[in-house]
């Protein structure tokens, strides 16, 4: 599943939820951003039972970019439990995003 | 997509296209020309042309190049990764696909800065058109080592309060006025989580950011995944790569860095491409 989050929610959708979230931080204007689009898609999908995909737009919610100081982007940061378990900087395939999440959640 | 993409416009990027091009594969060619044949006064060892200086070569190279269907991109490339079945390659905020890779980037001896690798992507950066957004309004460093590098801090300078200017090579600046040129010897980047300083020989610089520009990118954040010794790819005798697909020519496989070698690999990497995609076929 890919939801949208924003700086009002991200308490409530990413750091309360009972699943893992992956939380893909993205602008407009990221080129990399547009290619990781569809393989995050393709990673949620394969993940569906364990995993939550939240896409979050960095230029209107610069408050939860900032907390986790996100500072190139695409960055995808998976938490469970409220908390960050790791942090994947820069496009990927999605073999190696899957693998990395199934090591961090004991898949 | 493209059959072959190259990623270098050198002698061995050049040569690679020549090759593939008669094999008739469509080609792009990512990078400006060689500086390091550009500043050779000459190169007595290149059979059939005894005096040729570098300038007059590259530009034989590149009138050769035109002759091909290979479409030519100035850009510097971020990353190569291997998606499987085909390359995706990110050049500065854009992405090409290729079923095949040649590699001739030349090689760089140049030492990275101490804790460079360990802050990328957290305050460290190669690219200012990726990354300049997320500092709006913030101070932001940039070590320059090329000329291009200038203008990507110009660059910063519109979006950012602050920018200050490391230069690695000599030259002539003109700058914007929030553009600060710090002189000095960078040693290491430092932080906890991210990158804060740039400490360096004789002075310190407090930044949100810090840019690293140069011409060509370490290898292994260049190819995630792929073998290497030192500053040289590893490669077999058919120029590939430990990565299906992938193959390289020129410097970067090894000594002896002359022109002679970088030329013969191209052509082995491209003919080997070639036969790599017809297999696949």
């Amino acid at each position: 599943m890919v939801i949208h989050v924003t700086d009002a929610d991200f308490n409530e959708k990413v750091l309360n939820s009972d699943k893992a979230v992956l939380v893909d931080f993205w602008a407009e204007w990221c080129g990399p951003c547009r290619m990781i689009a569809p393989v995050v898609e393709e990673v949620a999908e394969n993940l569906k039972d364990n995993l939550v995909v939240a896409k979050l737009n960095l230029d209107e919610n610069p408050m939860t970019a900032s907390l986790y100081g996100i500072s190139s982007i695409p960055t995808l940061v998976l938490f469970k439990d409220g908390k960050p378990l790791g942090k994947i900087v820069g496009f990927r395939p999605a073999a190696q995003i899957k693998s990395a999440i199934k090591g961090a959640l004991g898949l | 997509m493209f059959d072959v993409a190259i990623i270098g416009k050198g002698p061995a990027g050049i040569s690679a296209a020549v090759n593939a091009f008669a094999r008739n594969k469509s080609v792009v060619i990512f990078g400006g020309d060689s500086k390091k044949v550009l500043l050779s006064p000459s190169i007595p060892n290149y059979p059939g042309l005894p005096k040729i200086s570098g300038k007059d070569l590259m530009e034989r190279l590149n009138e050769h190049l035109k002759l091909t269907n290979a479409t030519i991109i100035n850009k510097t490339v971020i990353a190569v990764y291997a998606m499987g079945n085909y390359f995706s390659i990110q050049a500065e905020n854009d992405f090409y696909e290729a079923k095949s890779v040649i590699l001739a980037t030349g090689v760089d001896f140049k030492k990275s800065i101490e804790n460079e690798d360990t802050f990328l992507g957290n305050g460290v950066s190669y690219c200012a058109t990726c990354d300049a957004p997320l500092y709006k309004g913030k101070v932001v460093a940039v070590v320059g080592y090329n000329h291009e590098s200038v203008e990507e801090a110009n660059f910063l300078a519109e979006v950012c309060q602050k920018v200050y200017f490391v230069p690695m090579f000599k030259g002539e600046f003109k700058f914007k006025e929030n553009v600060e040129i710090i002189k000095d010897n960078p040693l290491k980047f430092d932080g906890s989580l991210k990158a804060e300083k740039l400490v360096l020989k004789n002075s310190l610089i407090e930044a949100d950011g810090f840019f690293v520009l140069k011409d060509s990118l370490p290898l292994t954040s260049l190819v995630p995944g792929l073998e290497v010794d030192g500053p040289h790819v590893l490669v077999d005798k058919r120029m590939e790569t430990n990565i299906k697909g992938l193959f390289a020519a020129g410097d970067i496989t090894g000594k002896p860095y002359q022109v002679a070698k970088a030329i013969g690999e191209g052509q082995i990497a491209a003919l080997n491409a070639a036969e790599y995609l017809d297999q696949k076929k």
